[in-house]
């Protein structure tokens, strides 16, 4: 008897207080490979979640997975956030830790963390090498799991999601992080399972999809509905609020040159993940970072964010200052407002969204410190312009990872520093979310303030951007001026 | 060498023993200033060595490592570690002359030749650090007049030394000025800088003294940190066993469980912790607790007489001279037990399941916590001194059976705490005999509420939760937790 492999009746799903599935139906039937849109926080990876059974089981949900196929018996749900524990399985790191060198191993290679997983799943080996080579990730297998950056580590988990070839997949946001030739080639090992029989359900706000999509479907008010067409979002936040005030003026430069990296290098044993760097950042420069998964952005912006121990091992000024003669790491920070993966990653999730905004003026993962009533009130005025207000007493935990990103965002701005590092920032934000917070940054990023923006989006940008610097497996290649109109003509 | 403490008269003693004082916030603005621009040197780069040494550089100051040459020329791991983090590394005869402080923080054993080699090379009126005061109050290692001798202990692993600095904040930390060297009167200022710069002072910091820093350190490592959670781990396990519980439920049970119970100590105290059971588990396990605190009474005391008269560690060093034969015996027949060869099983074990069907080790941790607060308390130490070194430090030890059981547990305490630990659990173990036979498996096992009607009578309750709440560590624990409030839950998964 033919039946779909997916059959949902009338499942409604609370998250916290509030109700996010509401009567929802769907059916995904055989050979059919979807799409699903929707706002951020509208509900999608609840409802992956749910359909792979992850938490809870629901009995409105119905997956008729076949035994006999040539497939893994299993329905996979990939989440946005990866995951990984150390040796002792323990899943406990810290903000950076990547960077502090210890003789002490603490987590798995890459390659025993593959091979483990090929052992336990009864994968072949043979399979896993062409997987690794079209999405380049050969030369990590002997890389510790710690040390891998945010990009890279999605990239391992859509490995193993590949390899094991699930009857059914579920990829929540599967794009994240990647870089474009990534993206590009993920779609075809994506359209290679799918030839095979593995049927696919991604959740996203790309226009780049596989070409085996054959379905399309919107999220919206707790439930599916069918589209003729990919939509990557609807266009419903009216436009602009009001900027805080105490954003609109950014504070005198501290000094006429931010940053200069002279002839930085970096290396871990023999692996040079930074070669011969020269940058110079000068007061009110808007730069734009980029570079593929693992081309060293992140690094680069630990040195600048005073988090990486082997920037005492280089010639780097900041704010005016030789790194290393005397400054604290939090003297430094004091200048910097920062967002990136990782920050997210290790954020602590315990903090509410009021705190996690206050912890920024003391660059604290955590609120450790009273506010007063002057940054009180500034803290309240951003979390009314990020419309947050209503979920000020929730802790991150329990809120969509766009709305954590968006608090974290409001983390950045909070004590309205002179140079902004926004290392990814919008990831986890819809289309509409990600078009606002460029506008704000470019309405905040007056003469005075200095930017640095990494993006693999080139569709998503602020439009301010005055330069560009690109690396390539750690090298600089390109050190440029830039401007954006030129290069969307 | 004699001991140092033995050598002091009665008002002398009890005036270091009761050297504490919890210092406020406003103490530490001055920041890191006493220590800038003047070279510190560490000795030792292990966990503790490599991670105050990351946060003191990030805090700004001037920081390298000196090791012995042998660990130099081999490449051993405490120069990689100072190395690949970018370290200046040098060998003693480099790098101690020009120290303005040299930190040593090798492990305890090493001390006395350790401070024999560097102490000729240090340049008149420096400092010389600590973690630890074994080496200074029981050794009684005798330093140079001119030198000043300071002792910041953070009261954490390493590794969390580091990643509390990194959230921006800081581990609980004690510091201490040794009174017989402090010629210039500048101990106490390095020493509060220097826990500004390992982020310490954010965490609550415990002035204390270098004898009430061991005595008291030896003391909550034998007993309950240590001693008791291998006694009552074991014996939970072994009960389980014999009553015919499923041997990977029960090594899973008795391997998390402390971590989970004493997640709730962390945070809650003592009450906080029973406040997780149900209302006639609580009636219960106040009520076993008190037994077991009757029983252990003179075995708690006997371990804080030894140590306080030298005992404990006169024996210890005639094993360290013996080549630790005694430690390393008594740590292969901790691997053998049976509870270390179970593995946990793949059995999914709720939060709470581990409070209900584990309302023994509840009653453990209640009874060795007040227990050792007590003894210490009567011998001098003071309440908060006693409270970090009894209840603050537990979960923290329960963390490592979590990981992987007692063998991890005494693989990362120091040996001294080892040694310790096994001295307890030997003695403790026989001392509990009869009372284990009076436990079945509602209070080890089983969920300690099935099949009861959970009615519990009310002048009891009210009673018992009066007790629970007003004693001494409670008070102080209240106080103390305040200042800790931003601690972290500890992950596992």
């Amino acid at each position: 008897m033919y039946q779909p492999l997916v059959h949902i009746s009338n499942l409604s799903i609370k998250y916290g207080n509030k109700t996010v599935l509401r009567d929802l139906n769907w059916v995904i039937n055989r050979g059919e490979n979807w799409v699903l849109s929707g706002e951020s926080g509208s509900g999608k990876s609840i409802l992956l979640a749910a359909i792979a059974g992850k938490d809870t089981k629901h009995d409105e949900i119905r997956v008729n997975i076949f035994s006999n196929n040539q497939f893994k018996p299993v329905c996979l749900y990939i989440s946005q956030w990866y995951q990984f524990k150390n040796l002792e399985g323990v899943a406990n790191f810290y903000y950076q830790q990547r960077y502090n060198k210890q003789q002490a191993k603490d987590t798995f290679t890459v390659g025993e963390e593959l091979a483990l997983y090929g052992k336990e799943n009864q994968l072949d080996p043979a399979e896993l090498d062409e997987i690794l080579t079209s999405l380049n990730f050969g030369s990590f297998k002997d890389a510790q799991l710690i040390e891998l950056s945010s990009g890279e580590h999605k990239k391992l988990q859509l490995i193993k999601a590949v390899w094991l070839k699930p009857q059914l997949l579920l990829l929540d946001q599967p794009y994240t992080g990647l870089d474009i030739n990534s993206r590009t080639n993920l779609n075809h090992l994506l359209d290679q399972i799918s030839l095979q029989g593995v049927q696919i359900v991604i959740t996203c706000s790309e226009n780049e999809l596989p070409v085996c999509i054959n379905k399309y479907a919107h999220i919206e008010n707790g439930q599916v509905k069918e589209l003729d067409a990919f939509l990557p979002s609807i266009k419903t936040i009216p436009l602009i609020t009001k900027v805080p005030s105490f954003l609109q003026q950014a504070p005198q430069p501290s000094a006429k040159v931010m940053v200069k990296m002279v002839n930085i290098n970096i290396s871990y044993g023999d692996k040079q993940v930074i070669k011969n760097v020269n940058w110079e950042i000068k007061a009110g420069e808007k730069w734009l970072l980029q570079g593929h998964n693992g081309s060293g952005k992140s690094t680069l912006l630990s040195l600048v964010n005073g988090d990486h121990p082997q920037s005492y091992a280089n010639e780097l000024y900041l704010f005016g200052n030789k790194r290393g003669s005397g400054e604290s790491i939090w003297d430094i920070k004091s200048h910097i407002g920062l967002i990136s993966p990782e920050l997210h990653w290790y954020f602590d999730k315990e903090a509410s969204v009021w705190q996690s905004i206050a912890s920024g003026f003391f660059d604290s993962v955590g609120l450790f410190n009273d506010l007063g009533y002057h940054k009180t009130q500034q803290v309240n005025e951003l979390l009314d312009y990020f419309g947050l207000t209503e979920d000020k007493n929730e802790l991150l935990v329990h809120l969509s990872l766009g709305k954590q990103r968006l608090a974290l965002l409001a983390r950045t701005l909070i004590k309205n520093p002179e140079l902004l590092v926004l290392d990814e920032p919008c990831q986890g934000l819809d289309e509409q979310q990600t078009a606002h917070f460029n506008q704000l940054i470019d309405g905040i990023c007056s003469t005075a303030r200095t930017l640095i923006y990494v993006s693999h989006n080139q569709q998503q940008l602020p439009q301010k951007l005055t330069h560009r610097l690109v690396l390539s497996k750690g090298e600089v290649i390109e050190n440029s001026t830039y401007n954006l109109e030129k290069e969307l003509a | 060498m004699a001991n140092y403490f033995n050598t002091l008269p009665l008002r002398e003693k009890l005036d270091q023993l009761g050297v504490c004082e919890f210092m406020d916030n406003n103490e530490f603005l001055d920041g890191v200033n006493a220590l800038k621009g003047k070279k510190i040197v560490i000795v030792g780069c292990g966990a503790q060595g490599l991670n105050q040494g990351l946060n003191l550089r990030d805090s700004g100051l001037d920081v390298s490592y000196a090791l012995r040459k042998e660990a130099i020329e081999a490449k051993r791991d405490s120069w990689k570690n100072a190395t690949d983090n970018n370290f200046k590394v040098g060998t003693y005869e480099e790098l101690i002359p020009s120290a303005d402080l040299v930190a040593n923080l090798t492990p305890d054993k090493q001390h006395t030749a350790v401070v024999s080699a560097i102490m000729p090379l240090m340049k008149e009126g420096a400092t010389l650090s600590y973690s630890h005061g074994f080496n200074i109050v029981e050794e009684g290692m005798q330093v140079r007049k001119d030198l000043t001798v300071i002792m910041v202990a953070p009261k954490c692993p390493g590794s969390e030394v580091r990643a509390e600095y990194l959230r921006g904040f800081g581990v609980p930390t004690l510091i201490a000025v040794h009174p017989e060297n402090d010629p210039q009167g500048k101990g106490l200022a390095q020493a509060k800088a220097y826990c500004v710069g390992t982020g310490g002072h954010k965490a609550g910091v415990l002035r204390s003294s270098f004898v009430a820093e061991v005595k008291s350190d030896l003391m909550g490592e034998q007993t309950i940190l240590c001693g008791l959670l291998q006694t009552g781990s074991i014996l939970s396990f072994d009960k389980m066993i014999e009553k015919g519980i499923d041997a990977g439920y029960a090594s899973k049970l008795v391997q998390y469980g402390v971590e989970v119970i004493t997640e709730a100590l962390k945070h809650g105290g003592v009450s906080g912790m029973m406040d997780r059971l149900s209302n006639p588990a609580k009636v219960k396990a106040f009520y076993i607790s008190e037994e077991l605190k009757k029983i252990m009474r003179p075995l708690f005391q006997k371990h804080q007489d030894d140590i306080m008269s030298g005992e404990f560690s006169r024996i210890m060093m005639e094993d360290w001279a013996n080549n630790d034969s005694n430690l390393l015996k008594w740590r292969a027949e901790t691997g053998e037990t049976a509870f270390e060869k179970t593995p946990a099983g793949d059995v999914k074990i709720n939060e709470q399941e581990y409070f209900d069907n584990y309302t023994l080790m509840v009653a453990f941790v209640r009874a060795g916590v007040e227990l050792a607060f007590e003894t210490m308390v009567e011998a001098g130490i003071k309440a908060e001194s006693a409270y970090y070194e009894s209840l603050h430090e537990t979960p923290l030890i329960a963390n490592t059976i979590a990981r992987k059981k007692l063998f991890e547990m005494n693989r990362v305490i120091s040996d001294t705490a080892e040694y310790g630990c096994y001295l307890f659990d030997q003695a403790c173990k026989p001392l509990l005999a009869d009372f284990m036979k009076t436990v079945d498996t509602d209070l080890v096992g089983k969920n300690f509420n099935e099949g009861k009607n959970g009615g519990v009578d009310n002048r009891e309750l009210v009673h018992i939760n009066e007790i629970l709440r007003e004693h001494p560590v409670e008070i102080v624990g209240r106080k103390l937790r305040k200042a800790m409030t931003a601690m972290k839950s500890i992950k596992t998964a």
